[in-house]
């Protein structure tokens, strides 16, 4: 399996304004004070080893949406944030070149907006040669008809000619694609939001954004552990700090980067990727969470197995 | 875990030894609760003497900030006391200490306290 990220912000797609270009400049060219950059391999070798991602890239600020590739020739996806609109121009481009055909399967978390609005934006759903298949907890198909009727949008759901085909799943239950095999769980959020854990060739990725996993709620917690389980990849919310979850935010349905850290040790997961960024936070402070997790996981690690720590930007891949 | 409570000038000092984690936390919160109400008796406030904790995950924190709630409820101060090196990285990255004031020692928490 192969997990690309190409919408990692949470609530509301954010976008780096020049103050922020300017900064990563001058940070840069200040560390380079001094080095030896006199030809292009020097330069692009310096960028890559030397500079923080922070200063040399950018975590992006597209909203949640995930592809997971099974190595066949459909496309998997979770939600339908703004990072879809990228992803639909690029599988375009990857059917072009053989080996994909026109067939998207979405898992939706749930319908908040930042999860279905890049839908609108997917240039494959006007397309009548491809094939959509969407799956859920709720009824999607109402929030996307929604989102595109007058007056929010000029162009309705049904203008779109790809065939769709909508399936609601229960808490619990598991679907067998053929390809892959898929268990659903219904977690703590403001009108629901619902995890998946993807299982092929005994390899295992979750996907689990937009859960408020309370402290207290004992059987939340036990049962959130069990369904992530072993897994090799797991897609976590880490929007708040803790004391922010728990204190100003609380009931705000999110989750931290600590009580991600603690289900993940629990679970025996081997990786864990934060995800759904907090919009506020510029690229040096969620370095610095990423950082800080890290060091986090290292204080508290009940055995020797260390939990690798990513934090997930728009255009990361993972191989699983 | 062991918890020890001491009534130091008034002020009640919870004395915490050992690791909180899922295993001992219902303990450390059954501890915490009364001696919020001792403090609030004595119209003071509560130290947390965390000087002998060497380990605490988010069940530790959360047990925490259930006592900063109620403490604000009774208008009296919670603080804390005396974090080894690994625990005051571990308030520091997950924001508790914006939350908590932060002694160096149990001595000076209840000055501090006392005012
Ligand atoms: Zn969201
Ligand atoms: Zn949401």
């Amino acid at each position: 399996m192969q997990v690309k990220f190409w919408g990692t912000r949470g609530s509301l797609p954010v976008a780096m304004k020049a103050d922020k270009v300017r900064g990563k400049i001058v940070q840069a060219l200040q560390a380079a004070r001094g080095k030896n950059l006199d030809d292009d391999q020097a330069i692009a070798d310096f960028v890559d080893n030397e500079l923080d991602f922070s200063v040399a890239g950018t975590y992006g600020g597209a909203s949640s949406c995930v592809e997971i590739d099974f190595g066949n020739d459909e496309f998997v996806l979770c939600d339908m944030g703004s990072g879809l609109r990228e992803f639909g121009f690029d599988s375009l481009r990857r059917i072009n070149e053989g080996g994909k055909k026109g067939a998207y399967s979405f898992f939706m978390s749930h319908p908040h907006w930042d999860h279905i609005m890049g839908f609108p934006f997917f240039a494959p759903a006007f397309m009548p040669t491809n094939n959509l298949k969407i799956v859920g907890g709720h009824d999607i198909e109402f929030a996307l008809r929604r989102q595109q009727d007058n007056p929010s949008f000029p162009v309705p759901l049904d203008w779109m000619g790809a065939p769709r085909e909508f399936q609601v799943m229960k808490d619990g239950e598991v679907l067998d694609t053929g390809a892959f095999t898929v268990k659903i769980r219904k977690q703590p959020h403001h009108g629901d939001s619902y995890g998946y854990r993807f299982e092929k060739g005994g390899k295992t990725v979750v996907y689990t954004t937009d859960a408020e996993h309370k402290l207290d709620d004992l059987d939340d917690f036990d049962a959130h552990i069990e369904f992530m389980r072993g897994a090799d990849l797991v897609i976590f919310d880490t929007m708040y700090s803790m004391a922010d979850a728990i204190s100003v935010k609380e009931d705000w349905g999110h989750s931290s980067n600590i009580v991600a850290v603690d289900m993940c040790h629990q679970a025996g997961v081997k990786h864990l990727a934060m995800f759904h960024h907090e919009p506020v936070f510029d690229d040096a402070m969620i370095l610095q969470n990423h950082t800080e997790t890290i060091r986090y996981e290292e204080l508290v690690r009940p055995g020797d197995d260390v939990l690798r720590i990513s934090c997930a930007y728009d255009g990361l891949v993972i191989d699983v | 875990m062991e918890c020890r409570k001491e009534n130091k000038d008034g002020v009640i000092v919870l004395v915490v030894d050992g690791a909180i984690d899922h295993e001992t936390a219902a303990a450390f919160e059954q501890a915490v609760m009364p001696s919020l109400d001792e403090a609030e008796a004595a119209g003071t406030g509560l130290v947390f003497d965390m000087s002998g904790v060497d380990y605490m995950s988010s069940v530790g924190l959360r047990v925490l900030m259930l006592a900063a709630k109620a403490a604000k409820q009774k208008s009296i101060s919670v603080v804390v006391a005396g974090l080894q090196a690994t625990l005051a990285e571990i308030f520091q990255i997950s924001r508790f200490d914006k939350i908590f004031t932060i002694y160096d020692t149990a001595d000076a928490a209840v000055a501090g306290v006392r005012g």
